[in-house]
């Protein structure tokens, strides 16, 4: 036995001479926290997807009109947890659950909705102060949905819009486009922003609220404790990056128009179908790490700010703020 | 014998929470022991547990005083990964411990995961230790429960560690599977020298394999004894709801004198040398039972299952056959116990009597309805099956509006008053606005039970009622159940605990290979060691030791034993 | 109507089905080749089709990918919802060129689109049917996926039955708990929204329950050194070690090769509507 090499702290009574050796910050995660929260939120959104995939009955009308996902699912994630690591974790769900096991994977596709979902959702659940109070919750559903769908149909149209000038010799093909695109962007709104989306998440985030953050060991998020690491820092904030993101689209575009603009053709459907992706997920990738890095930032500054603040004795501050819960 | 784990000063808080965990604790455990840590519920066992491996404090970051040295490392100096190379843990929920597709791969997740070269070797040592070497290749999800915690055990095995924690073995797995886990766990003991620590509320198994006892009481060890000593403390232990083994009981009610026995064998030692048993075991049969359960004239059929085959198909496209031309009759006012092995079609049987399943082959009638004419649905108005894992029954947020949502929905009218005698009834008052699954096992139990009250069917089925629940939270069951007679027509309980069964049931099917093999009493079940040996089961210790004192049939409970050892004779017997 | 026990088109079958392609049950032409070499087989399949517009080549991409997701043995499920994918995708493109006086160059371009979605589709699943979890996460750690990926495969397809059993027995119990339908409404409306609501609610417990099993899981990954095992490379070395590319792999790859570029050869030399341009 080599305990000797240890000077047993043991005897003296431990509380005044050997402070308490871990401080938890209530409102912060510890990476096995944040592990946590991505593993749920991509489990459940996975499963969810299955059932969008297996079943029939939800397949109303045209394809158009089915669910495209529950999103009331991931909402209720970001809405409950930190935003970040839920809103990465949902997509990879979606594309591990249905892509791969359904052999469903299309290829680079599947990373720009990856980071459109994700963004949408880390946005949406920053928007959320206080999961109980559901216009915020119905709110982060709907702007996720908007931010993933909205801007992607938009762009889309965009597209049409400015091609349609340049080019006649497909009749009704751009006008089907267009109308394809409305129709797609208005159903998936109705049916998973609002109907699968906000009105769900609104019933089920103040339910779960309390209750599913002890069954993890986690202390449930705070009003009057502003999340670390979430986008929210001003409302600003948010409609720049929304705008950065539709610019992306947009430049992404004008930058395709520009180099196309003399081979238009008339199956021009599929001849932008791969440059443009890889233009939009490039844009895509650029503004998420903008709005990571942003948001880093400010919680950087923020926590110095914290650090400089007078400090009670640990311990002490540390009991406080959780009987303050 | 040297240390390996030191715990010394001990003072833990989760994040968040308004007490502490643990206060102030000092123990000390011993290379090569064999501990059970036992305790009520929220006594700390588990958070105590934790502090070996280092997930307290580096994994769950509350506020820790004092300190922890395992193999004389400072447990706050080392780290989770670090400490994962001593100290083993086998979780109480041990299926969500498994994180790999098959078996092999699981196993060897660890010792990969560490870069240990000889990790194949490794992995297939522990795979054959444990003598689940043809499983390798198994999908966990394809395992019972007794496989499942092999396979989280030799996942455990393969990092060879020092230590290893198995947090309430018996809580998931039926009595025979715990059994086996338990002699894989002696084995380790002995042969590898390994440290076992066991959190376990089965004073059976404690006094059978454990070497030193800790209690844990409001976050402290009480005391830590060598198991003959603490399992004398008979009355201290059922105060922390343990209570003692049955043969103990028995042992100190008959000759309280002599020493505290361990197994049945022991006990009749006891009992034989202290001059209470009968001169030639002659303790007549014909002093009856306490009461007569044997309901020799039966009520009306409340269902009928008429020549049913039934079997599913598995991942491979074979079809299993699980039951095979079964008929049985239920009928009214009877306490029926369905018996067997794991897949012996328990579970079956019952999903077949909701109509969520409807047979292959056969008829299976309730209340004079065939299951075949009409949906699961409305059959749930005369049927009621509650599942083995109660939170899959909570369904709304609150223990009140999960027995208020069956007579709400169908309109039943008095659903307000139904709903309130239910909570009084069944003592649920003050956690019927919690949501069911952050009550204790028992009060989960409970609330199952008010929800199929709630219902007041004519049928009613239970899986597994006491599964996971420490021994005094199964006698309240069991008296629960008991209680439903007046507003049920017929209970039917899937089951591997014979406790219940000899406490409970009027009748006992038991099941093999998809066919009734037995269809008897209690008693008589436990009078025939060769069915219940053919069937996996394993008799009450007080049906046991009545057997091997000559009492035929076997009694089913302490007091009935004790009833029929009446006259003290003089020794000399065996 | 009497119910009887259905092996096919039942709740039971779909899990089943879901299962035997996630883990590749059924075996299959693709199944035992090396990971990595069927992850770039399928990125073959996944870039040629955008590289023209030939129907003749498209045709023959679309041909091979068919005949390669029936020796991978795909299962009726997946397959199934495949094609009623593509019909339903096609009849509506078609309908809304129909609407807008489309003319043959538009009912051209929708093919050649649907032609090389399709290819796609087929070749992933013949390649993501053929490759169990095990394999699919070691070829993602192998090409330096990140760690949560590879992890986020396996656990997701380990969970995946055990979650779907609850999940269908928690909606079992809405099933029994709440009232029958009367009535089904107009285009069974009642039905759709009885069935909506269901799968709302049926989440509430569903996420309480996982979250339960998700924090034990976590555990284990740490004490089982999964943190541990990002921060070496040890563990990868080791795991990886099994992973070989054999001549059987190597033959693979050139024999698709090949068959593109005869798909390519054939394009130019037969080019089907070309003039229709």
């Amino acid at each position: 036995m080599s305990s000797t090499t240890s000077s047993a702290p043991a005897s003296s009574s431990p509380a005044s001479s050997n402070p308490a050796r871990r401080v938890p910050r209530p409102q912060e995660l510890a990476s096995s926290q944040k592990l946590m929260v991505f593993v749920l939120s991509m489990v459940l959104f996975g499963l969810a997807n299955i059932l969008t995939e297996v079943l029939p009955e939800f397949r109303v009308g045209p394809v158009e009109l089915s669910v495209s996902y529950l999103a009331f699912v991931p909402v209720v994630m970001v809405s409950l947890f930190h935003p970040l690591y839920a809103a990465l974790g949902a997509p990879l769900g979606e594309i591990i659950f249905v892509d791969l096991l359904m052999g469903n994977f299309s290829g680079v596709g599947e990373l720009e909705g990856y980071i459109q979902l994700a963004l949408g959702l880390y946005i949406g659940g920053s928007l959320v102060r206080d999961p109980a109070r559901r216009w915020q919750v119905a709110v982060a559903a709907m702007v996720a949905v908007l931010i993933d769908k909205g801007v992607g149909g938009a762009v889309d149209i965009l597209k049409v819009v400015v091609g349609v000038e340049d080019l006649e010799s497909v009749q009704g093909l751009p006008e089907s486009i267009l109308a394809l695109e409305g129709v797609a962007f208005a159903s998936d709104f109705l049916i998973s922003g609002i109907i699968f989306g906000a009105i769900p998440a609104a019933y089920l985030a103040p339910r779960l609220h309390g209750k599913i953050e002890p069954l993890m060991g986690m202390a449930p998020r705070d009003p009057r404790v502003p999340l670390p690491g979430r986008a929210r820092q001003t409302a600003g904030f948010i409609g720049l990056a929304v705008v950065l993101f539709i610019a992306s689209g947009l430049f992404a575009f004008l930058e395709y128009v520009d180099i196309e603009l003399g081979l238009w053709e008339p199956d021009f459907l599929e001849q932008y179908g791969m440059s443009f992706l890889w233009v939009s997920v490039a844009a895509c990738a650029v503004v998420l790490v903008t709005v990571v890095l942003l948001a880093r930032r400010s919680a950087h500054r923020r926590r110095l700010e914290a650090d400089h603040a007078p400090a009670a004795p640990a311990t002490e501050a540390a009991r406080t703020t959780t009987t303050g819960v | 014998m040297p240390a390996v784990i030191e715990v010394r000063d001990l003072t833990f808080r989760y994040p968040g929470a308004e007490v502490d965990s643990l206060v102030g604790v000092d123990l000390t455990i011993e290379r090569g022991d064999f501990v059970a840590v036992v305790g009520g519920n929220g006594s700390g066992k588990t958070t105590l547990c934790k502090t070996f491996n280092g997930l307290i404090p580096h994994f769950w970051s509350g506020e820790m005083l004092g300190s922890v040295h395992v193999g004389g490392t400072d447990t706050h100096e080392s780290s989770v990964a670090a400490l994962s190379h001593q100290v083993g843990y086998v979780y109480q929920d041990f299926g969500n411990q498994l994180v790999r597709p098959t078996v092999r791969d699981d196993v060897a997740f660890g010792p990969i995961n560490f870069g240990l070269t000889d990790h194949a070797e490794r992995t297939e040592q522990a795979m054959a230790q444990l003598g689940i070497e043809h499983l390798a290749s198994t999908f966990v999800w394809q395992l019972s429960g007794g496989q499942e915690h092999l396979t989280a055990l030799a996942g455990v095995l393969a990092m060879r560690p020092e230590v290893i924690v198995v947090d309430e073995p018996v809580a998931e797995l039926d009595p025979v599977r715990a059994e086996e886990t338990y002699r894989m766990l002696a084995q380790v003991n002995a042969e590898q020298g390994t440290t076992i620590v066991v959190i376990e509320h089965h004073a059976e198994f404690i006094a059978r394999y454990a070497r030193s006892v800790v209690l844990m009481a409001q976050g402290a060890p009480r005391w830590h004894l060598p198991v003959r000593e603490a399992l004398s403390r008979a009355e201290e232990l059922a105060e922390h709801g343990i209570p003692a083994p049955q043969v103990v009981q028995a042992v100190q009610a008959l000759a309280p004198e002599a020493p505290v026995p361990l197994t049945v064998e022991e006990a009749v030692t006891a009992l034989a040398g202290s001059g209470v048993l009968t001169g030639s075991g002659v303790v007549t049969g014909s002093s009856a039972p306490a009461e007569p359960r044997a309901t020799s004239s039966r009520g009306p059929a409340v269902a009928r299952l008429e020549g049913v085959t039934h079997g599913y198909r598995d991942v491979h496209g074979h079809l299993s056959t699980v039951l095979d031309d079964l008929s049985l009759t239920l009928h009214e006012g009877e306490r029926i116990a369905v018996v067997g092995s794991n897949g012996a079609g328990k579970s079956t049987l019952l999903r077949l009597l909701t109509g969520l399943d409807v047979p292959r082959v056969g008829e299976v009638e309730v209340e004079g309805i065939s299951t075949r004419s009409t949906s699961a649905a409305r059959l749930a108005d005369h049927v009621c099956y509650l599942y083995q894992h109660p939170e899959q029954m909570f369904l709304q947020d609150s223990v009140r509006q999960d027995i208020a949502m069956f007579p709400q929905q169908r309109r039943r009218p008095g659903t307000a008053e139904l709903v309130e005698e239910i909570l009084d009834r069944l003592r649920l008052r003050e956690v019927a606005d919690r949501d069911g699954r952050t009550l204790s096992g028992g009060q989960q139990r409970r609330a199952t039970l008010g929800i199929a009250l709630a219902m007041t069917p004519a049928l009613l089925l239970l899986d597994e009622p006491t599964s996971s629940l420490d021994v005094g939270t199964r006698r309240d069951v069991t008296a629960m159940l008991a209680a439903l007679a007046e507003r049920i027509r017929c209970v039917a309980v899937a089951t591997h605990d014979m406790h219940l069964v000899a406490e409970w049931a009027s009748r006992v099917v038991v099941l093999h290979g998809g066919r009734v093999l037995a269809d008897t009493t209690p008693a008589e079940l436990f009078d025939d060691p060769d069915l219940m040996a053919a069937v996996h089961l394993v008799p009450p210790q007080v049906s046991v030791l009545g057997r091997a004192l000559g009492i035929h049939p076997p009694p089913l409970s302490v007091a009935e034993l004790t009833a029929r050892v009446t006259q003290p004779v003089a020794a000399g017997v065996r | 109507m009497a119910r009887k026990q259905r092996d096919v088109m039942s709740v039971e079958w779909v899990k089943l089905e879901l299962l035997r392609t996630a883990y590749a049950t059924r075996g299959g032409l693709l199944s035992r080749r090396d990971p990595r070499i069927v992850l770039g087989w399928y990125l073959v399949f996944a870039v040629v089709p955008w590289l023209t517009h030939n129907i003749t080549t498209l045709a023959v991409l679309f041909g091979l990918t068919a005949v390669a997701v029936l020796v991978s043995r795909v299962g009726p499920l997946i397959l199934g919802l495949f094609v009623i994918g593509l019909v339903l995708e096609s009849t509506y493109l078609l309908l809304l060129a129909w609407l807008f006086d489309g003319d043959i160059t538009t009912v051209l371009s929708l093919v050649t689109l649907t032609l090389k979605l399709g290819t796609i589709s087929l070749a992933s699943m013949a390649a993501f049917v053929s490759l169990d979890p095990e394999k699919l996460s070691d070829a993602l750690i192998s090409l330096r996926a990140p760690a949560l990926l590879s992890f986020g495969v396996s656990y997701g397809y380990r969970m995946l039955p055990i979650l779907m059993t609850e999940f269908h027995t928690i909606v079992n119990g809405f099933r029994l708990r709440s009232a029958p339908l009367e009535r089904r409404g107009i285009l069974g409306w009642r039905a759709v929204v009885r069935l909506s609501t269901t799968l709302v609610q049926a989440f509430y417990p569903m996420m309480l329950n996982t979250a339960k099993r998700t924090r034990t899981t976590v555990e284990a990954l740490e004490t089982r050194g999964f943190t541990f095992a990002g921060e070496s490379r040890l563990g990868r070395d080791l795991r990886l070690a099994y992973l070989r590319v054999g001549a059987a792999d190597v033959v693979l790859l050139v024999v698709t090769l090949v068959l593109v570029a005869a798909a390519f050869v054939t394009g130019a030399q037969v080019p089907l509507f070309a003039q229709a341009r």
